[in-house]
């Protein structure tokens, strides 16, 4: 420890001097800075966290940014000394709030442009909020867009970049509210910024101004509703039989409606058919329930508010022509499909109610 | 529970029947359907908007946790010969409407979905999100409805 002290105190009068040249160079008046910095190099009880991230400054350019007191410091060493000049005086300042290397690392990209330092700097801070979010649009659905959004916000540090980045902030302050009226210059920035690229802000739970797209109440509700209606036709186009190669809420409109129609007409055809036939029928409940009536196709899909509709199975109880009011319960089985199999051949093989009874072309 | 096959010695372990909710609409539509039959029968008059008129009923009745159910119920009782499904002509509009329709995407979209709305039992009183999930429904009632009519024909032919 008493060797490493020496060192310490080697480094800091080699900071000391670097220090004093900073200083001169830089012209900042960052007196506060040093005033920290002291401490940090005078200080004769060197942890060894600290004492590496001293030796991890000394082995780097000396900066007066990075005489601070953050273990996470040693990241800062891809800072050029020479864009010092660059940086505002507050900026360090700034840097201040980075607890992770992460949003350090990504720092070093942004000294090619001065000036718009402490911005980028938030921008990259907002962009790993970002990041963030885009895997919950995974969630949302917006999947699609959000690989591109990815991408999107790790390239191009330019000038255009910065500007879009400096609206991120209050975007990210944004975020929780369910809806913002934004100002129109804002929009005009992403619609600049929606030419680079095209993929739209994706929607958050909380209804985020998309990008490139008008932020007004009205037309945020518009678009909540239209990610809804459009949930809910992937539903159905799951329902719905052989839809599943459709895209286009058009054609899958007219599928629905056609395949409702053609359900409808079906009942109507076995209602007249039922009136036909009906003083003659001598209707036995129980036979009609022991039947397969409840195989449905064999497909397992997700329905609006009735879960599960699968594949069901009837069995056939013992046949007595009673009308029972009490109906056996049928055995089910769940999404089984052996089982389905099974009882088809058992129910060929039954002499009693068995026709040839194969609903739905199964 | 356990119920067997006459002829095989397979069992069958079956589930909650209440929780099967295919399960539990047949029950309950067959159960609505087939004494409401009898009843016509016995009284000779069994028109077809009559017997329609009971299989909506009991499609209606079946199905009431369902918004569209309501809406059917109230058609049903307030008419004597409700003709609640649509009959072969829509179809015809639809396809004359698509011709006549211009390139408007989003147009074409809002009369689709209000052809939908009018297809089923009261989705004109719905928004457009709710209609759709109720169509989802109304389409697998449809279904099972018309399995159990099919096998309650076989059954009687």
């Amino acid at each position: 420890m008493g060797g490493e002290s020496n060192e310490g105190g080697e480094m800091g009068f080699k900071h000391g001097d670097d220090e004093s040249g900073g200083i001169s160079r830089v012209g900042i008046t960052s007196m506060p800075l040093y005033a920290k910095a002291d401490p940090f190099f005078s200080s004769a009880d060197w942890d060894p966290v600290v004492n590496a991230a001293a030796a991890g400054f000394s082995s780097s350019h000396y900066h007066p940014s990075m005489a601070m007191d953050n273990p996470g410091m040693s990241c800062f060493s891809h800072y050029q000394p020479g864009s010092v000049s660059g940086f505002a005086g507050d900026m360090p300042a700034s840097l201040l709030p980075f607890g992770d290397c992460g949003g350090g690392g990504q720092i070093g990209h942004f000294l090619g442009s001065d000036k718009k330092g402490e911005r980028l700097i938030r921008a990259g801070e907002s962009s790993h909020e970002d990041h963030h979010q885009v895997s919950d649009d995974a969630v949302l659905g917006a999947s699609p867009v959000g690989k591109r959004r990815l991408p999107e916000a790790e390239s191009q540090w330019n000038k255009k970049a910065v500007e879009e980045f400096q609206e991120d902030p209050q975007r990210g302050n944004d975020q929780s509210q369910k809806k913002h009226k934004n100002d129109q210059s804002k929009e005009t920035v992403y619609k600049e910024s929606s030419q680079s690229e095209e993929a739209p802000k994706e929607n958050y739970i909380h209804m985020r101004a998309r990008r490139g797209q008008a932020t007004n109440s009205h037309s945020l509700a518009e678009r909540v509703r239209r990610e809804k209606i459009s949930e809910r036709m992937r539903l159905l186009q799951e329902l719905v039989p052989g839809c599943n190669k459709i895209t286009g809420k058009a054609v899958m409109l007219d599928e629905i409606i056609n395949y409702v129609q053609s359900l409808q007409q079906q009942v109507e055809f076995l209602s007249m058919k039922l009136a036909t036939v009906n003083p003659e029928i001598n209707i036995d409940i129980d036979r009609i329930l022991a039947k397969d009536l409840l195989q449905s196709r064999d497909r397992n899909t997700p329905t609006l508010g009735l879960n599960p509709f699968a594949g069901f199975q009837g069995n056939i109880p013992n046949l007595s022509a009673t009308t029972n009011p009490q109906y056996n319960p049928l055995p089910q089985t769940t999404l089984e499909s052996e089982l389905q199999n099974l009882y088809q051949m058992g129910f060929v093989s039954n002499p009693s109610t068995m026709s040839s009874f194969s609903p739905n072309g199964n | 529970m356990e119920r067997q096959i006459i002829n095989k010695k397979k069992r069958v372990f079956s589930l909650e029947p209440n929780k099967n909710p295919s399960a539990v609409f047949t029950r309950k539509y067959t159960s609505h359907l087939v004494p409401a039959l009898k009843k016509l029968n016995m009284n000779k008059n069994s028109s077809k908007q009559t017997v329609k008129h009971e299989v909506d009923m009991a499609l209606a009745l079946s199905a009431q946790e369902f918004a569209w159910s309501r809406f059917l119920l109230q058609k049903l009782s307030s008419s004597t010969n409700p003709t609640t499904t649509t009959s072969s002509s829509d179809g015809i509009r639809i396809l004359e409407r698509s011709d006549k329709e211009g390139g408007n995407k989003e147009g074409e979209i809002e009369e689709k979905l209000r052809e939908l709305q009018k297809l089923l039992p009261g989705g004109e009183e719905m928004n457009v999100e709710e209609m759709l999930s109720e169509i989802g429904n109304y389409i697998k009632c449809l279904e099972l409805q018309t399995i159990a009519l099919k096998s309650i024909v076989q059954d009687s032919t």
